[in-house]
């Protein structure tokens, strides 16, 4: 393209760090100071060299002819744009990147259904402060108090149970 | 109590039968999901406020009873109307168990309104941390599932950060190229201004050059061309000036 482009950066640089996961800022920086230094490559020369006086150098240099051959090539002299060779490289890699980003999107989307559904199931759970202790049972087999098939004594806690061992006390003594 | 026999009145005869029927549905009391459509949905019981009373033991249906005919105070004359009249013809013996049970009465009123609220409130706690200490297992489920959505959701947030970066690294191509561009300019009028500068810096220095010797020539010229007899005149008129201004 031969137009130039304005000597800024027209990049939102505080929004894209916002979205740079926290372990990917050292390669951000990084990428950040290396377009740092286009710009500041760009920004060393300015945009066009400034005019040349040529009357000036008429009236002091003796030279026959030579400001004027001087002036003439300089004014004929084109200096081409130069030519851009990667565009098309990064318009592959940005359709590369929009299908990666779809593909993450909709792996993503199905975890996040996933998510939504155990949030649901849990919502539709019996709150316990209007549960009985059947329902309970009903929820709990294991831990539930079951009076025919294993009774306990009170306090219904394996401590005061008759087949209790403790780990911490001695050994047998005789 | 004399408020259980306001029990049967009101909305409160629903709740009697439902908590004396045992409840065969396990699906909590605010469920949305009706898939038992045969059998009359039971709700399960919650919790609910007493019912209302007025001197803590009437209930306030008597006093809507009354109100239509008798106003507000109605129920008020009716009730002191009925006392004076069992307490004046002695169907009421006022003898000394009422005694006590008026001192008894003075004191549980004292101790329920001044301890009352505090024991209520520790009561209340423990039957929090109780309760919360059940629900903490599912709460802390819920947070963590909503935290892991939450950092999907982000994910795919910083998933499309990277087409910014695919503009900015067409930018910074297009700053390259920009770059060298105006490098080239620079070079070209650095190479032109060097040499027409050179030219200009050449002619000063010859004219310079040219023109200190001419002057030293011509002094040179000079010098050589004053004879003796002027240097002496000279001199003489030096030392006759002096004399005039050492006379000042």
């Amino acid at each position: 393209m031969a137009a130039k482009r304005v000597a800024k950066s027209s990049i939102d640089w505080a929004a894209l760090a916002e979205r740079v996961p926290p372990h990917q800022k050292g390669q951000f920086t990084q990428f950040k100071s290396k377009s740092d230094l286009y710009l500041r490559r760009v920004l060393a020369n300015p945009e066009s060299p400034p005019a040349i006086d040529w009357a000036a150098y008429k009236a002091h240099v003796k030279v026959a002819g030579m400001v004027d051959e001087f002036q003439k090539q300089y004014s004929a002299l084109q200096i081409p744009y130069p030519p851009d060779t990667v565009s098309a490289q990064v318009d592959a890699l940005e359709k590369e990147i929009k299908n990666d980003i779809a593909k993450f999107k909709t792996e993503s989307n199905t975890r996040i259904e996933e998510y939504k559904k155990q949030l649901a199931y849990i919502a539709s759970l019996l709150p316990y402060d209007q549960m009985t202790m059947e329902d309970f049972k009903d929820s709990f087999p294991e831990q539930a108090l079951d009076p025919i098939n294993k009774p306990t004594f009170w306090p219904h806690n394996p401590e005061d149970q008759l087949d209790y061992v403790d780990k911490d006390a001695p050994a047998d003594e005789h | 109590m004399l408020s259980r026999a306001g029990i049967l009145s009101g909305q409160q005869c629903k709740n009697i039968v439902a908590l004396s029927t045992r409840c065969m549905a396990t699906t909590p009391a605010t469920s949305t999901s009706a898939d038992k459509p045969s059998q009359p949905a039971f709700q399960r019981p919650v919790r609910q406020q007493p019912g209302k009373v007025r001197l803590g033991f009437v209930p306030e249906e008597w006093f809507q009873f009354f109100y239509k005919k008798t106003g507000v105070t109605g129920p008020y004359a009716f009730g002191i109307g009925l006392t004076t009249y069992l307490v004046s013809k002695e169907w009421y013996v006022m003898e000394h168990e009422y005694y006590n049970g008026l001192s008894l009465l003075v004191l549980c009123i004292i101790g329920v309104k001044k301890l009352g609220p505090a024991i209520a409130k520790y009561l209340d706690k423990e039957i929090d941390e109780y309760e919360a200490g059940w629900n903490s297992g599912r709460e802390s489920e819920k947070t963590a599932l909503n935290a892991q959505i939450k950092e999907e959701e982000t994910h795919q947030w910083s998933a499309d950060g990277q087409l910014m970066l695919v503009a900015a690294k067409r930018e910074n191509v297009a700053l390259q190229l920009e770059a060298a561009y105006r490098q080239r300019l620079m070079n070209v009028y650095d190479e032109v201004t060097k040499r027409l500068n050179y030219q200009v810096e050449r002619q000063n220095v010859e004219q310079r050059i040219a023109q200190k010797h001419l002057v030293s020539w011509v002094v040179k010229r000079v010098v050589s061309s004053i004879t003796a007899e002027q240097e002496k005149q000279n001199i003489d008129k030096c030392i006759a000036d002096l004399a005039v201004l050492a006379k000042v």
